[in-house]
């Protein structure tokens, strides 16, 4: 999927994740990330962060995530939203996330 | 779950009623709700305003949570819903200015330092690269000169006045750079702004025009410019304004000299270069302050010019613009502006209303 | 238990208050500007946080709204048990929603007819085509009082004697009895009113209700509470169970116990009353709670 726009998702309340993705030039998914756990969970979640997005296959993107104690499936949920705003596609997106 | 007791709601700033409660709230505060907020929502507890915020283009502001509820994430879900309207209207790059005691609190939301000022205030921006990437641009433009100076011109329109001292102070130094004040407040689009300025000094070689941008006289920096309220907000806006070109701009591109007209009738553009005087010595960078253009005994303004737009007389225009704008005026592109500048004369409340924000003259 | 689609913290533990089912809403407790986002977190919890066998439901927006179509494509493959319907006024919107919800199920690979639906009656023509909707899908599972929107329709406001809803009360009971549905009563707002709440109960229950949905924590247990057969009603059941096992294996067409000839209805209540001492907790050998 190609990212026409900026797209953000999520808020910056507690067990939440603020999303905001951006289109990138280069090659390679960069990802500017804070978090209130990130001693502990950090690594954990900018795995999950790429994960996601190579799953809908993008690579090329800024990712800057602001993470309040987010579970794992709602920093997915989260990522999804925001490149589905980000391609402004909602088609076969479903099936996309569910292979 | 204590979701359920706090109820949020988007106030509707024209509904007097709704308008009052925020505007008491804030007051017990010592807020005021600004008069540029174009976005503001309330959460209620009991029918009680607990938090407010709001948008003025890509500033939120006006943000404050009754005490008793606070550390209950109340701020967070403020902030996020600001965020998230200013996203859903293209606003990506975000500003908030807050008192250095919650400074922290913001940057848990999100936020980045920019500066802070003596007055009290920190501003700070969504991105943690958000100065320094603007910075690195401008420093493509450094270059090494004896003397480096710079202006900064809204030029809403460009006019033989604003082309005067820029040649003025090309003359007197090595390399110019001039900015263009970018926000999209005047009547002129800076695009507009921008391409007339950049035709118009074609003939001076050591000039160097630039966008303003968000850090130099906008909407975030210095919202009083636009609003022209002649109120405290100024000095501290000025004061911010001028310390983020100091501390920043200055030395990004090696600047030592800002050049400036003289500003005899508007106080808001007076307390600047006031603030200008004082302010800009103390980092090495020399405030030169040029006698402006008359013609037959009058002083060349660009509300001069509107002036006579709004009555149509063109040909008294001619005499006060370089014929790149004059040129500009007479083309297709230009219909519509002068359609905006003819309807601000109507007056009346449709004339008042849109004109809430008010256009700098 | 309503749960907010759109509100991470409560959607991850939303099972540990002992309602008998989730409904997670995509629907009025969403803004517009975040249906989106809504979708892909209720989507997103469904498919891994365990909610330890509490039954998941989904109130998804209308077909008519522009998020109606979207809802489906993406909660049908997150497999709750049931998708409630809001808003339902004619037999023809379930049937479109079983339709489509059997199309996805098919394009996704799911078993055909997995997902069971709800619909909730929360207006004046709703109401009126009580029966017609209940008997609209074999999906079906239960019929639904959504009172807010109803009282708006037909133009008064909720009292706390409920008299308003004695109709709708009544028709969406009957028309789900009728179609061997379940019937699930309105919510009650005022979370405050504990012994208002409570009162309301013990009337929807006496009408016949099956359940009744709660907004807070707080009501799950005064539901249980009230909805708690008594341990001589469940022994009795457990009886009649027995009678009926009995009769089954010595292959007598007639059940009796106690000289008495029992009946299918009387049955079938003994069997609700066991399900009800199931969801409550009292068929446990200590009695429950």
């Amino acid at each position: 999927m190609e990212l026409k726009k900026t797209g953000m998702a999520g808020t910056l309340e507690s067990s939440d994740i603020l999303v905001v993705i951006e289109p990138k030039n280069s090659e390679g998914i960069d990802i500017l990330l804070e978090s209130v756990v990130i001693k502990q969970f950090g690594d954990q979640i900018r795995k999950i962060i790429s994960n996601t997005l190579r799953e809908l296959g993008i690579n090329q993107v800024i990712v800057r995530a602001n993470d309040k104690g987010a579970l794992d499936c709602v920093i997915k949920a989260r990522v999804q939203a925001a490149v589905s705003r980000a391609t402004g596609s909602k088609e076969c997106f479903w099936r996309v996330v569910e292979s | 779950m204590e979701f359920y007791h706090f109820v949020e709601q988007t106030i509707q700033l024209d509904n007097r009623e709704e308008r009052a409660r925020v505007e008491h709230f804030l007051a017990n505060h010592s807020l005021r709700l600004e008069a540029d907020v174009d976005y503001s929502i309330a959460i209620y507890r009991q029918g009680m305003v607990v938090a407010t915020g709001s948008l003025a283009g890509n500033v939120l502001k006006c943000i404050a949570v009754d005490p008793e509820y606070e550390g209950r994430g109340i701020a967070g879900r403020v902030v996020s819903r600001l965020v998230a309207e200013a996203y859903s209207r293209g606003l990506l790059h975000l500003f908030i200015y807050t008192k250095p005691e919650n400074a922290g609190k913001f940057s848990q939301l999100g936020f980045y330092k920019i500066i802070e000022v003596p007055a009290g205030v920190v501003l700070m921006e969504n991105r943690p690269d958000g100065i320094t990437a603007y910075l690195k641009q401008l420093k493509k433009y450094k270059r090494s000169a004896n003397m480096v100076a710079s202006i900064v011109v809204n030029c809403n329109p460009f006019t033989k006045g604003h082309q005067y001292l820029i040649e003025k102070a090309a003359r007197a130094c090595e390399l110019l750079h001039l900015f263009v004040v970018w926000e999209d407040r005047s009547v002129f689009p800076p695009e507009v702004r921008y391409q007339l300025v950049k035709d118009g000094i074609k003939h001076l070689p050591n000039v160097e025009v630039h966008k303003g941008k968000d850090y130099i006289i906008s909407n975030v920096t210095f919202p009083t410019y636009f609003i022209k309220s002649p109120d405290e907000a100024v000095k501290t806006q000025s004061l911010l304004d001028i310390k983020i070109f100091a501390k920043f701009i200055a030395p990004a591109l090696g600047i030592k000299r800002r050049y400036v007209g003289t500003e005899p009738d508007c106080p808001v553009t007076g307390r600047y270069n006031q603030t200008m005087k004082t302010v800009l010595p103390g980092y090495g960078i020399e405030v030169i302050e040029l006698p402006r253009l008359s013609i037959k005994g009058v002083v060349v303004s660009a509300s001069q010019v509107r002036k006579h737009l709004r009555q149509k007389e063109l040909h008294l225009v001619k005499e006060l613009v370089p014929e790149i704008t004059y040129n500009f005026l007479r083309s297709k592109d230009a219909d519509s502006i002068l359609e905006k500048i003819g309807n601000e004369a109507g007056g009346g409340l449709i004339g008042a209303k849109k004109n809430r924000n008010g256009r700098h003259t | 238990m309503y749960v907010p689609g759109n509100n991470p913290g409560l959607l991850k533990d939303a099972h540990i208050y002992g309602a008998d089912a989730l409904m997670f809403d995509l629907e009025d407790s969403v803004s517009l500007q975040e249906k989106d986002t809504a979708r892909f977190l209720v989507f997103n919890a469904l498919l891994s946080i365990d909610y330890e066998g509490t039954e998941t439901v989904v109130r998804v927006n209308s077909l008519e709204t522009p998020y109606g179509r979207d809802d489906f494509e993406a909660i049908v493959r997150a497999k709750p048990d049931t998708i409630r319907l809001p808003k339902t006024e004619e037999a023809e919107e379930v049937k479109e929603a079983d339709l489509l919800i059997g199309e996805i199920e098919g394009k996704a690979g799911i078993e055909l007819g997995t997902i069971k639906l709800m619909a909730a009656l929360e207006s004046a023509r709703g109401i009126v085509n009580a029966y017609d909707i209940a008997t609209a899908s074999p999906r079906l599972v239960a019929l639904a009082l959504g009172a807010e929107d109803f009282v708006a329709d037909i133009k008064t406001s909720r009292s706390s004697e409920g008299c308003e809803l004695l109709f709708a009360r009544s028709q969406v009971l009957i028309a789900a009895r009728a179609a061997r549905l379940f019937a699930l009563d309105t919510v009650f707002s005022d979370l405050k009113d504990q012994a208002a709440f409570a009162r309301e109960v013990e009337y929807i229950k006496q009408l016949g209700f099956d359940g009744k949905s709660v907004l807070h924590p707080r009501q799950v247990e005064t539901v249980h509470r009230i909805y708690t057969p008594t341990r001589t009603e469940i022994e009795q059941a457990r009886r009649i169970i027995t009678a009926m096992q009995e009769a089954e294996q010595k292959g007598a067409g007639v059940i009796s116990l106690d000289q008495q000839m029992i009946d299918k209805p009387i049955v079938e209540r003994a069997q609700r009353v066991l399900a009800l001492a199931e969801a409550t907790g009292m068929n446990k050998e200590d009695g429950g709670r």
